[in-house]
């Protein structure tokens, strides 16, 4: 029986239901478990070998409080722990921490304002120093303190008087009710007061470039540009390692790196995973296993509503009925993904499944726009009152397939009387001001909509977070709607689930019919190991399917 | 990236070049392979010219049921791409912008660099002395330092293409026409024009130039080989032109994925850069011969 | 000759306070920035990437930071990069041993190979062997380098399974043998431009050395042909070499930074390109500098060597 399963029986059963239903994606019970049981697991205490993981990024910050980017992540999660951490079916696991607060076990008081964490004893840093409550509050402290280059102190800025109750426990006042905080906290790992408070300047600090930790493995060496290695954690708390190293591969192209593994050079792609091109041969190799992940993250058209012709609902419909999704997700893709009509990913617990399904349908579209008085003129394209119907599609440069999408739209969009023009532009640049100024005018993006784990999407969809008009968030489309304003508020500030599934399900049928962001597909990964690899297993929930690597071992 | 191309042999660009003479286009004619070049590249343009309204496809006609289309095979004479768009006619359409980015960015490059140049090269002093030491500057960044760099600043497009090109390669013309100027001033004819009162634009465009136009020539034609093959390089690092406009650069950039699969879509895109730059690259080494009889002398 | 050399130094150092500016002013005015890559993410909020901005000090106006940084410069400071806060020199001196391995073994190659073709092109000019040599030499320089990379892993990676498809040794193996079987793809990719310029420029000094009046004397003494080539020619023509070398450099790190893209190889040019696509100035900041400090030096002491080598020439101005 695994560690956290044990854990799992400790923690009420209420508990398992609530937390399951708080946060993450269910559903999609994954059968990846069942098959890492094909063979024995190995004792706990015996490590075999070692596992070369590619990645199509370079994992370059090894502080788990700075800013990062998700492949960071696949440090952090087996360098570092958190106090509890989503499972595949959306239950939250305690880590460090001994059991998941809650309004009900008490962890959590009724009104959502204290908060009390019993810890782990026993545990100790990578170095030999015990791990104490005091490097929890050092955690949360030194996420808000003034001069710390931390990653986002979204939530922690409600956390007020940490108070260390004994060595493993700690409690804390929230200044308002934030349900989400629960999901942050399950991505918040904490790192060990003395090393970062004994140095000068927490932000150059030498752990920030040789990190130590309470994970499974700890930090061994690093060849910039090339890979990481990572030792197994003899002393770790919980289940494993039952490997002797993990060597993260940076590999920059993912051509190159599907190249690399299909001649075996990594036993395991990770992360961006194989392009979707490739996948129909992959999953034909011998000795391979290729497993379809579910990603939280969605591929949308994101209109600016700053643009006369795309404030028009009309348009946006019409453009959303030429899309031509089954012909972008077959063709191009192969299948790969899974088309949607939601913000929400179809497995989280607050997926409304009865939206109106999209039809690619032109003469729709056509009928749409004749009726909102977008006339066609002389050249055959539409305008209305002296506004053409006419606009650029962005996405990042580099990405074949994405450019192929873009075609197909322009080829069908232009039988519609829309003259869109593509204007692709590199990540540093699109996503710079051009992205959070609201300065282009479609874009073609894969991203998220929700917090964390938690489906609160109001940083993308309140009408205080539209940077360019002052607010604060990614409301990057500009989008405002009242009613959508109210659903947001209310949902993040109720523990209780069945109010904020009614909600967000609410939500989703607004978003469905104003259209503020056109969902295309929600992401399929193409993830891959090698036959023998046992104990991998994906978590849509975890921002890196490394999150289990310590389960992870040879047949 | 070989802007080594556009070189001229050690020491050749300091000395001083008298022109034509009417043995030059006897000479170029007789350099075998820069006249089957000039031949190759005629025809090239000729074909991107008049073929494409001629074939059955068009270059953007999109026909996803025919996609990965082999070469040879069927009605698609160079096959297809992943959208099913014949290559032959993205080829040719291809060529049509490429070449005309390798012509419109060597001309600019032509402009800026002989402006410095002659400017730099007449009046010397303080503000001579600064633009050459700008010129020197400019070239100490590896060229694709400043491809990258400067593309952040543009909305890719053909002509924003060109210019980009053209604003990294006129700093070695303008290096070649300074020193060609320098020595040429203080030729007996120029001193001669200026002693008979001749203004300086006159001396400059009049007397000056006209005798250092065979290394320019020269160097425009390995320009434009320089600026095919920089397109090319712009559309490998992500700032290429936009699609579905073809260009070889882009074709090539997105061949990239489908190397194992259809290799075709690389190989083709590719073989016609190293054609039509070899091409230009030839003239330009038959102009430096025909233009130069010095050089055949030795 | 000291009076020149430190004549040289001083417009060395001015050339390189023009690159650093230039580099400086390119760098910051282009769209994008460092937090691009975080907004990508979408769960920072806007008040995080601002705040990070003034962290950074990039809120600040833009004469001020070059200031700042070229103060620091000047007392050995080279910044901390954005990414992994690492010391931008350590950064560099990690990826510099990639990249100086594979530019040295492609020049040696391109040196020994292109000489070769350069001289007996001299020797026997316009023989099948000479035309040959120009034709491959010209369309070698007419070839996209990553195309050819591509080619390359196509032929003998993917096709024939003779060399591996990138990176510069087998993790846990990393034995000489290794990592030789890994450089022979990106050296002969990165060796092909210059060898082609080494054996064109080698034909031309080659000529000029045989019609000068010295061989033609040596010629007249009856000593045999093979010692004059050798004893006398080749020698004399391999002297203008070392400023080719020298101006070639600036090429070859282009060249490198394509070939280590093409094969994954973790050396300067993938830290560059990735460096410069996260808009981590310090660090493009610090290989520019380092990179410019190479080039100038470079042709530094080409030209002296070859003032040395050759007292004829004086001080070249």
């Amino acid at each position: 029986m695994s560690d956290h399963s044990k854990d799992r029986l400790l923690a009420a059963p209420a508990l398992r239901r609530r937390a399951l239903l708080a946060l993450g994606a269910g559903a999609g019970l994954a059968a990846a478990p069942a098959r890492a049981q094909q063979a024995a697991p190995p004792a706990q205490g015996t490590r075999k070998g070692q596992v070369v993981v590619g990645l199509s990024q370079e994992p370059t910050v090894f502080n788990p409080l700075m800013p990062g980017i998700e492949v960071d992540e696949t440090i952090w999660m087996n360098v570092f722990d958190t106090l509890w951490y989503p499972m595949p079916d959306g239950s939250l696991v305690p880590s460090l921490a001994t059991e998941v607060p809650s309004t009900t076990n008490g962890g959590i008081s009724a009104d959502g304002l204290r908060w009390r964490v019993k810890l782990r004893e026993g545990v100790t840093w990578h170095d030999g120093t015990a791990f104490t409550a005091e490097d929890v509050k050092y955690t949360l402290e030194l996420i808000v303190a003034p001069g710390f280059k931390s990653r986002t102190r979204l939530g922690h800025a409600l956390v007020r008087d940490i108070e260390v109750v004994g060595p493993h426990e700690i409690a804390w006042r929230m200044e308002s009710a934030f349900a989400p905080y629960m999901a942050f906290l399950s991505n918040t790992y904490v790192v060990p007061k003395h090393l970062l408070a004994a140095a000068a300047d927490p932000n150059t600090a030498p752990f920030n470039g040789a990190p130590v930790g309470t994970g499974p493995f700890r930090w061994d060496r690093r060849v910039p540009g090339d890979h990481i290695q990572l030792a197994a954690n003899e002393k770790y708390f919980g289940k494993g390692p039952f490997l002797e190293r993990a060597i993260l591969k940076y590999v920059p192209d993912m051509t190159a790196l599907y190249a690399q593994f299909r001649t075996g050079q990594v036993d395991a792609i990770i992360g961006t995973g194989i392009p979707a091109n490739f996948v129909p041969e992959a999953e034909k190799l011998p000795g391979r296993r290729i497993t379809r992940t579910s990603s939280g993250s969605l591929e949308v058209l994101m209109p600016n509503l700053g643009q006369p012709a795309l404030a028009d609902k009309a348009v946006r419909q019409a453009l959303y009925a030429g899309i031509n999704k089954k012909g972008i997700i077959d063709v191009i893709f192969y299948g790969l993904h899974k088309p949607t009509e939601s913000f929400a990913p179809q497995e989280s617990w607050v997926y409304n499944a009865d939206l109106p399904a999209h039809r690619f349908d032109l003469a729709a579209a056509n009928a749409i726009l004749d009726k909102a008085g977008w006339a066609r003129g002389a050249n055959g394209m539409r305008a209305k009152d002296g506004v053409p119907l006419a606009f650029d599609i962005s996405t990042t440069t580099g990405n074949a397939l994405r450019e192929q999408s873009q075609q197909l739209l322009l080829q069908d969009w232009s039988k519609m009387g829309v003259a869109a023009k593509v204007n692709n532009m590199p990540a540093a640049v699109i996503w710079g001001e051009f992205y959070v100024r609201s300065k282009f005018q479609t874009l073609l993006v894969g991203t998220g909509f929700r917090s964390g784990i938690d489906p609160d999407p109001s940083n993308r969809f309140a009408s205080n977070a539209i940077p360019v008009k002052g607010g604060s968030g990614g409301n990057y489309m500009q989008w405002e709607n009242a009613e959508a304003d109210r659903i947001m508020v209310e949902a993040q500030a109720t523990f209780d689930t069945a109010r904020r599934k009614a909600l967000y399900l609410r939500l989703q049928e607004i978003v469905r019919e104003e259209l503020p962001i056109l969902p295309v597909y929600q992401y399929v990964t193409a993830e891959g190991t090698k036959s023998n690899l046992m104990g991998y297993a994906p978590n849509i929930n975890a921002r890196q399917n490394t999150w289990n690597m310590r389960e992870w071992y040879w047949a | 990236m070989s802007t080594t191309a556009s070189t001229p042999p050690a020491g050749a660009a300091a000395q001083v070049i008298r022109p034509r003479g009417p043995g030059a286009f006897r000479r170029f004619s007789r350099h075998r392979l820069a006249a089957l070049s000039l031949v190759l590249i005629l025809s090239l343009t000729l074909a991107c010219i008049i073929v494409p309204p001629l074939l059955p496809f068009s270059d953007t006609e999109i026909d996803i049921m025919q996609r990965f289309a082999s070469p040879f095979t069927g009605p698609h004479l160079l096959g297809t791409d992943p959208l099913g768009r014949d290559t032959l006619a993205r080829l040719l359409m291809a060529g049509r912008i490429s070449l005309s980015v390798g012509f419109s960015a060597m001309a600019i490059s032509m402009v800026i660099g002989i402006a410095v140049g002659l400017y730099a090269g007449f009046y010397g002093g303080r503000i001579g002395a600064i633009l050459m030491r700008f010129v020197d500057a400019m070239l100490c960044f590896p060229s694709i330092f400043l491809l990258l760099a400067i593309s952040a600043f543009l909305q890719p497009s053909v002509g924003s293409i060109i210019m980009l090109i053209a604003a990294t390669s006129w700093m070695e013309v303008a290096r070649l026409v300074e020193a060609q100027i320098r020595a040429l001033r203080a030729r007996d004819f120029a001193v001669a024009a200026r002693a008979i009162g001749a203004s300086d634009r006159r001396v400059m465009f009049r007397e000056l130039l006209p005798n250092a136009v065979a290394p320019i020539v020269v160097a425009a034609t390995l320009n434009v080989a320089h600026a095919i093959l920089a397109e090319s390089y712009i559309s490998f690092l992500g700032y290429g032109i936009q699609p579905p406009t073809p260009s070889w650069g882009n074709m090539l950039e997105n061949a990239q994925s489908y190397l194992t699969s259809a290799p075709w879509l690389a190989i083709i895109p590719g073989a016609a850069i190293t054609l039509a730059v070899t091409g230009f690259n030839f003239i330009g080494d038959g102009l430096r011969d025909a233009l130069d009889p010095r050089q055949e002398a030795r | 000759m000291s009076g020149y050399v430190v004549r040289r130094l001083g417009q060395s150092l001015v050339l390189l306070l023009m690159v650093s500016m230039i580099g400086f002013a390119i760098l910051h005015l282009a769209p994008g920035g460092p937090l691009s890559q975080f907004a990508a993410g979408g769960d920072m909020t806007q008040e995080d990437l601002d705040r990070i901005a003034v962290q950074l000090g990039l809120d600040r106006p833009l004469p001020l930071q070059y200031v700042e940084w070229l103060w620091r410069m000047l007392q050995g400071d080279w910044g901390r990069s954005y990414r992994d806060q690492q010391p931008v020199l350590h950064i560099i001196g990690s990826h510099i041993g990639a990249t100086l391995e594979l530019m040295l073994t492609s020049t040696l190659v391109a040196m020994m190979i292109g000489a070769w073709v350069g001289i007996l092109g001299a020797i026997r000019r316009y023989s099948i062997f000479d035309s040959l040599a120009t034709i491959g030499a010209m369309v070698a320089l007419s070839i996209p380098t990553f195309w050819f990379g591509l080619v390359v892993i196509y032929v003998f990676s993917v096709g024939l399974e003779w060399l591996p498809a990138g990176n510069r040794y087998t993790i846990g193996d990393e034995s000489l043998l290794d990592r030789l079987h890994h450089l022979i793809g990106p050296c002969m990719v990165l060796a092909l431009v210059s060898t082609a310029v080494w054996s064109r420029y080698m034909r031309s000094s080659m000529l000029d050395v045989i019609n000068q009046d010295y061989i033609r004397t040596a010629r007249s003494k009856g000593l045999p042909e093979r010692r004059i080539l050798l004893n006398h020619a080749v020698r004399n023509a391999l002297l203008p070499m070392i400023t080719i070398t020298g101006l070639h450099l600036p090429a070859l790190l282009s060249g490198a930074l394509v070939t280590e893209t093409v094969f994954t190889w973790p050396g300067m040019g993938r830290l560059f390109l990735d460096s410069i696509s996260y808009r981590d100035y310090p660090v493009v900041m610090g290989i520019l500098v380092f990179t410019s400090v190479m080039v100038l030096a470079g042709s530094l002491i080409a030209d002296l060597l070859y003032s040395i080598a050759d007292p004829r020439m004086g001080a070249p101005g």
